[in-house]
């Protein structure tokens, strides 16, 4: 069956702006609070992630180039700028998932009146597990 | 769409908390030789375990890709060349990190 | 009596832009509308805003407070303290008319779509039911300005057009449902919103259109599940 559309009303004027500028748009944190601070965070650490999984595979091709290639790696692996990278990137993942979580419930309808505790929590919460990772990860040598 | 990657996402944070303790935690110490880690993925239930999360991952992220693109009001055809686009990089993925992993534990 | 320094953005399509300060003193008890309409009225007759009924129904005096998407008539003075600069700037999202106004056609167009009522046919015709709504959205357009989605995907349905397709859901008076459901059930409807929250926390009125949308979901994923003929009745 063939369904006809509805008639559906488009924005001149923001079909006539460049996509970078609209783009850039989203970054306007002018007269901001939680929500948009929580979804620029959800966007940023999932751009971060998606060049991270590249990354990794291009780490794991060194597998296919035998022991030295890897064992070289996992030293380089324990420098310290490397922990450093590390932190930024457990905070990345515990981020975007505890607040992938929060929107999970506030796109069901669940919780918008608490939306900025939520935020809050799961920012607070990702701060500190890195904290714990970070420091097992020192302690692991 | 967002629907799959609420559900997907909901996967990957079990799926990964499995990855980061299978590989840094039931070995003592973490995977850290070449030969631990071909030993790991040699068990064919790690390896599938391994390979399923590495097809919800690259999903949920190239999902991801496609939603920040289509907040940018693209054409119904241009939204279709995209996905098109999408599906055969993460199939590219995918083959090449399971053909990466799998004959290095073919080789060993 | 309290002195403000209103920082207001002048300027519009084919004027250049520019910050204008005006110092006006007012009564502490009033709010920003009554301190800009002092301005007009002392200063600077040139100056463009909308505004109509003073207590928050019209819908009309929205602009950016400090950034903040407010309404003018509900922005007390005496938040500001005694020789505060206060900016005021038009909505986002909206194509500029100038200084303080803004075109709503984008909302207006998007509300008639939806075939949500903007004549109240009682009004019009004694004893009609047919036009008679209580809605909470006063269809300021606050929310459409605070979402950066709106600003982005000019297709995008935006926030309270989707609160009203949830209340026509709820409550259709013999609306087209499915074409309801089209709206709201594609990528540009109520799937595009990513909780960005800015729409609820700016809502004059507590209508919620994160809710409505959740809501929405909910009903369009159970729909799917269920008989069109069943659907068409509700
Ligand atoms: S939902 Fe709230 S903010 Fe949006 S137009 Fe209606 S009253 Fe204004």
């Amino acid at each position: 069956m063939e369904r006809s559309l509805p008639y559906r009303p488009v924005s001149e004027h923001v079909a006539r702006t460049p996509w970078w500028r609209r783009a850039a748009a989203w970054a306007d944190l002018h007269g901001r609070r939680e929500g948009w601070l929580a979804f620029i965070l959800m966007r940023l650490t999932g751009i971060g992630l998606v060049f991270y999984l590249f990354l990794h595979l291009t780490v794991l091709s060194t597998l296919a180039r035998g022991p030295q290639a890897w064992d070289a790696f996992i030293a380089l692996a324990r420098s310290p700028l490397f922990v450093a990278f590390d932190g930024v990137l457990i905070f990345g993942m515990l981020y975007h998932g505890l607040n992938g979580l929060r929107v999970i419930l506030l796109g069901l309808g669940v919780g918008s009146r608490r939306q900025a505790e939520l935020f809050w929590g799961a920012f607070v919460l990702s701060i500190v597990l890195t904290a714990v990772a970070v420091r097992m990860i020192l302690m692991m040598g | 769409m967002w629907i799959w990657q609420a559900l997907s996402g909901i996967l990957l944070t079990v799926l990964l908390v499995v990855h980061m303790v299978a590989n840094h935690f039931v070995v003592e110490g973490g995977l850290r030789t070449y030969a631990d880690v071909i030993h790991y993925l040699s068990n064919p239930v790690i390896f599938l375990l391994e390979t399923v999360f590495l097809m919800v991952v690259t999903a949920h992220a190239l999902m991801g890709v496609r939603a920040i693109i289509l907040d940018l009001g693209i054409s119904p055809a241009a939204d279709r060349r995209l996905k098109a686009a999408l599906f055969a990089l993460g199939t590219l993925i995918v083959v090449y990190a399971v053909w990466l992993t799998g004959s290095a534990v073919l080789r060993a | 009596m309290r002195t403000l320094n209103l920082c207001i953005l002048r300027g519009g399509p084919g004027r250049p832009a520019a910050y204008q300060t005006y110092r006006i003193t007012v009564d502490e008890h009033l709010n920003i509308l009554d301190a800009v309409q002092k301005v007009w009225a002392t200063q600077d007759p040139t100056l463009l805003f909308r505004h109509a009924c003073h207590h928050a129904s019209c819908g009309l005096c929205g602009v950016r407070v400090n950034g903040r998407e407010r309404l003018m008539c509900l922005t007390p003075i005496a938040e500001f303290p005694d020789g505060a600069t206060v900016t005021l700037e038009p909505l986002r999202n909206f194509p500029w008319v100038g200084d303080l106004v803004v075109d709503v056609k984008p909302l207006m167009e998007r509300m008639a779509a939806i075939q949500a009522p903007y004549v109240r046919r009682d009004e019009l015709t004694a004893g009609g039911e047919e036009g008679t709504r209580f809605e909470d959205c006063i269809e300021c357009g606050l929310c459409m300005s605070a979402c950066p989605v709106v600003g982005s995907d000019s297709a995008y349905l935006g926030p309270s057009p989707l609160a009203m397709i949830k209340r026509l859901l709820e409550e259709p008076r013999g609306r087209d449902i499915r074409s309801l459901c089209l709206l709201a059930g594609d990528a540009h409807g109520a799937w595009r919103c990513h909780s960005v929250m800015e729409c609820v926390e700016v809502c004059p009125s507590h209508v919620d259109p994160s809710q409505a949308i959740g809501w929405l979901r909910r009903y369009l994923i159970l729909r799917g599940r269920r008989q069109p003929a069943e659907a068409q009745r509700r």
